[in-house]
């Protein structure tokens, strides 16, 4: 069974329905991508797998690792290795990150009283930092507090090098970083993918699929409107690369009214991805 | 070793007699008897101070208060043990002096000899008034009235094992000293009293703490510090208040009197007691005083933490800057009144106050009540007040870290205090605060 694995999950918040149905499997050494349009879905999957109480599961399940991953509390859900890089990470005010850096990693490495020793965790820090060309100043801020754009979204890659997850998820890491950043970041996910004990998964959410270049996923999903349309393999990616994304939009519309049609969503999405 | 020593005497009722019976132990001179005994008088003769003040006394209600079953705890009882604070007292290299008041004695005390030999004067109230009776009569209670309501005269009445400090002209005292009041007698009263005097361009600072016997009996507390800042002087006045859970403060104050070009930093800190009330005010005499006033309560369990400050301009360039931040969790509640009071005449003002609260559970509360009165035109003055519940969202991502909820609160509730802590003036304060913080978490 795959490491992690998405059956039928519904999510909502309040009245609106969110998630239609996900089925998704992924596990340890496999890089997948997730692709499609904003507002379909992307985030609010990455947040419940990581058990964010704001949203509702009403149908479905999550195993990981053969375990209920709903049941499991979110930091539950972390030491036992799953990350995400969030798409908004929030800031906290007062709480620098040298001290979170330190709970945190001694929190997924079993420290269960005391916390990891100072010098050793600061010759972990630095090295992470110096591989992600991460500027070392930022431990002394509060965390991600009047962080730029593409600060913020280092300081996330730089908690995922540092807690060295099995699974990881990443929203929209590369929006708002330049093409060299993106680099920067996709070599450091690579790097942690070839070098990860055991593997490890990557879920990369993306709107663009520049950042895919240098990841080369071995799956690539198209999420719309709350359902995974379609899965394929890094043509996938191609195809969306040479179709440009406003393109392939308009055949999302078409899918969507399909969809709305026969409720036949697998069938929707193959008739659209097979006829090209 | 006197036989006295040995003696049980029962602790005193609070009453006429004991009022008497204070002063002539402590042997003092008839000025301050006589002052003891119109306190006592004011105390018979004001009302409740509910209904002398009721706007004050609108959210604590003391009423539950019974003064005849507390007592004045026994001069001549079984030394006190020691009470909390130890780091903050025990490390000579971090201290200047030391003076340790227990169950209304001084047993202890301490101050390098070269301050000594400078004219620094740090002994308990009584010996200053036997060797410095001009000093202390002139200033002692020179900020504050036993006619204020019927606390301060109780404590204008009872006060006994007072602090007393001065810092002669232009002489700096770099380290802080410290002052510790212990309460261990179940059942017993404390008036701690303070009075600080920094002569023209002296620099010190003095932090004080308090604690009580976590017993079961209702004690009582009800102080008064007097901090004199003459003119260009600089006093830094911490105040670590942790009673123990059984122990009222009721009708406190610390008030300090800032002249022209000096500075006066107070740091006002309440973590223990079942029920406190305290009032923290400066008054700005002169151009170019200033007053910094920090403030950081933490109410759990049932605790009730009522705080009114006052930063009053009486004279033309003048600074304050407030800061208070509090926390509640559990059932305790927090009422925090600010008021800032702007005389005629006093341009050129520059008065900040800022409240802001953190409630950690669904049945604690917390109130702010911002106020201002301004009576001049030309001034700078801003003020904002904000409660704010635990952010879920910080919670949540913190523990999609690996941090458990309870850590993951206590460092949103330490990052919420994080800017108090940095305005510490004293570096042996934050260490320890952070710590008690912490312990308050639990
Ligand atoms: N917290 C929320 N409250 C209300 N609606 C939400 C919330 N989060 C997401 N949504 C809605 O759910 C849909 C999917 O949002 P999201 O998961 O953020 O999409 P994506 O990441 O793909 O852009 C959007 O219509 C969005 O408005
Ligand atoms: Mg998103």
């Amino acid at each position: 069974m795959a490491d992690l694995a998405i059956r039928d999950l519904h999510v909502q918040v309040e009245e609106k329905v969110i998630l239609k149905g996900i089925n998704l499997e992924l596990s340890r050494g496999e890089i997948h991508a997730v692709m499609g349009p904003n507002g379909s879905g992307k985030s609010t999957l990455a947040n419940v797998l990581m058990g964010n109480p704001f949203y509702q599961i009403t149908r479905g399940d999550v195993l990981y690792k053969g375990e209920d991953l709903l049941a499991m509390s979110p930091d539950e859900r972390a030491r036992k290795g799953l990350f995400i890089a969030f798409q908004y990470p929030v800031s906290i005010p007062g709480v620098t990150m040298a001290s979170f850096l330190r709970t945190a990693v001694s929190a997924r490495r079993g420290y269960e009283q005391e916390l990891m020793p100072v010098a050793e965790f600061q010759k972990l820090l630095r090295e992470k930092m110096e591989a992600l060309r991460v500027d070392p100043a930022i431990v002394g801020r509060y965390v991600n507090e009047g962080f730029s754009g593409g600060e913020k979204k280092r300081a996330e890659i730089l908690q995922m090098a540092l807690l060295e997850p099995e699974i990881a998820i990443m929203d929209e890491t590369d929006s708002g970083l330049d093409i060299d950043s993106v680099k920067i970041v996709a070599d450091g996910i690579m790097q942690m993918h070839r070098n990860a004990s055991g593997g490890m998964g990557v879920l990369v959410i993306t709107h663009y699929s520049r950042i895919l270049q240098f990841l080369r996923p071995h799956h690539v999903h198209i999420i719309y409107d709350g359902r995974i349309v379609v899965s394929g393999g890094p043509e996938l990616a191609q195809e969306l690369e040479e179709r440009g994304y406003e393109g392939i939009r308009q055949q999302f519309e078409v899918i969507a009214a399909e969809v709305q049609e026969s409720g036949a969503i697998r069938r929707a999405g193959k008739v659209f991805w097979v006829t090209h | 070793m006197s036989t006295e020593g040995t003696t049980q005497v029962a602790a005193a009722a609070l009453s006429r007699a004991t009022v008497e019976q204070q002063s002539a132990r402590l042997g003092e001179p008839a000025w301050a008897r006589e002052r003891r005994l119109a306190a006592w008088e004011a105390f018979e003769r004001l009302p409740a101070p509910a209904v002398a003040r009721p706007e004050e006394w609108r959210r604590t209600d003391v009423g539950a208060l019974d003064l005849g079953a507390l007592a004045v705890p026994d001069p001549q009882g079984s030394p006190a043990r020691q009470g909390r604070h130890g780091p903050l007292v025990r490390d000579e290299a971090t201290r200047a002096g030391w003076l340790a008041h227990a169950d209304g004695r001084t047993v202890g005390r301490a101050l390098r000899a070269e301050l000594a030999r400078a004219g620094v004067v740090f002994t308990d109230l009584a010996c200053a008034m036997r060797e410095h009776e001009a000093l202390v009569r002139e200033h002692l209670f020179a900020l504050a009235s036993p006619e204020e309501h019927r606390f301060r005269a109780l404590h204008g009445a009872l006060w006994s094992a007072g602090t007393f400090l001065y810092v002669p002209p232009g002489v700096e005292v770099a380290l802080p000293l410290v002052a510790q009041t212990w309460l261990g007698t179940p059942g017993g009263v404390v008036f701690p009293h303070t009075l600080v005097v920094a002569d023209q361009g002296s620099r010190v600072a003095l932090i004080e703490t308090f604690a009580s016997a976590p017993a079961e009996r209702r004690a009582l507390a009800s102080g008064v510090v007097e901090l004199i800042a003459r003119p260009g002087a600089q006093v830094r006045y911490a105040a670590v208040q942790e009673w123990g859970p059984s122990t009222w403060e009721v009708g406190s104050v610390v008030r300090a009197r800032v002249e022209r070009d000096a500075l006066v930093h107070t740091t006002m800190v309440a973590l223990g007691g079942d029920l406190v009330k305290v009032d923290v005010e400066a008054h700005l005499g002169g151009p170019g005083a200033s007053a910094e006033m920090l403030g950081l309560y933490f109410g759990t369990g049932g605790q009730h933490v009522d705080v009114h400050t006052l930063q009053e301009h009486a004279a033309p360039h003048t600074t304050s800057d407030l800061l208070y931040k509090g926390a509640v969790r559990d059932a305790a509640r927090a009422v925090f009144a600010g008021l800032i009071r702007v005389h005629p005449g006093a341009q050129k003002t520059n008065a900040f106050q800022a409240n802001r609260n953190l409630v950690l559970s669904a049945g604690a509360r917390t109130d702010s009540i911002p106020k201002l009165e301004i009576m001049a035109n030309d001034l700078r003055c801003t003020h904002g007040s904000a409660t704010s519940r635990l952010n879920e969202e910080h919670i949540f991502y913190l523990m999609s870290r690996g941090l458990t909820r309870r850590q993951a609160t206590f460092m949103i509730v330490e990052g919420f205090f994080a800017d108090v802590f940095d305005r510490l003036p004293f570096e042996t304060l934050r260490g320890y605060l952070q710590a008690r913080v912490a312990e308050k978490m639990i």
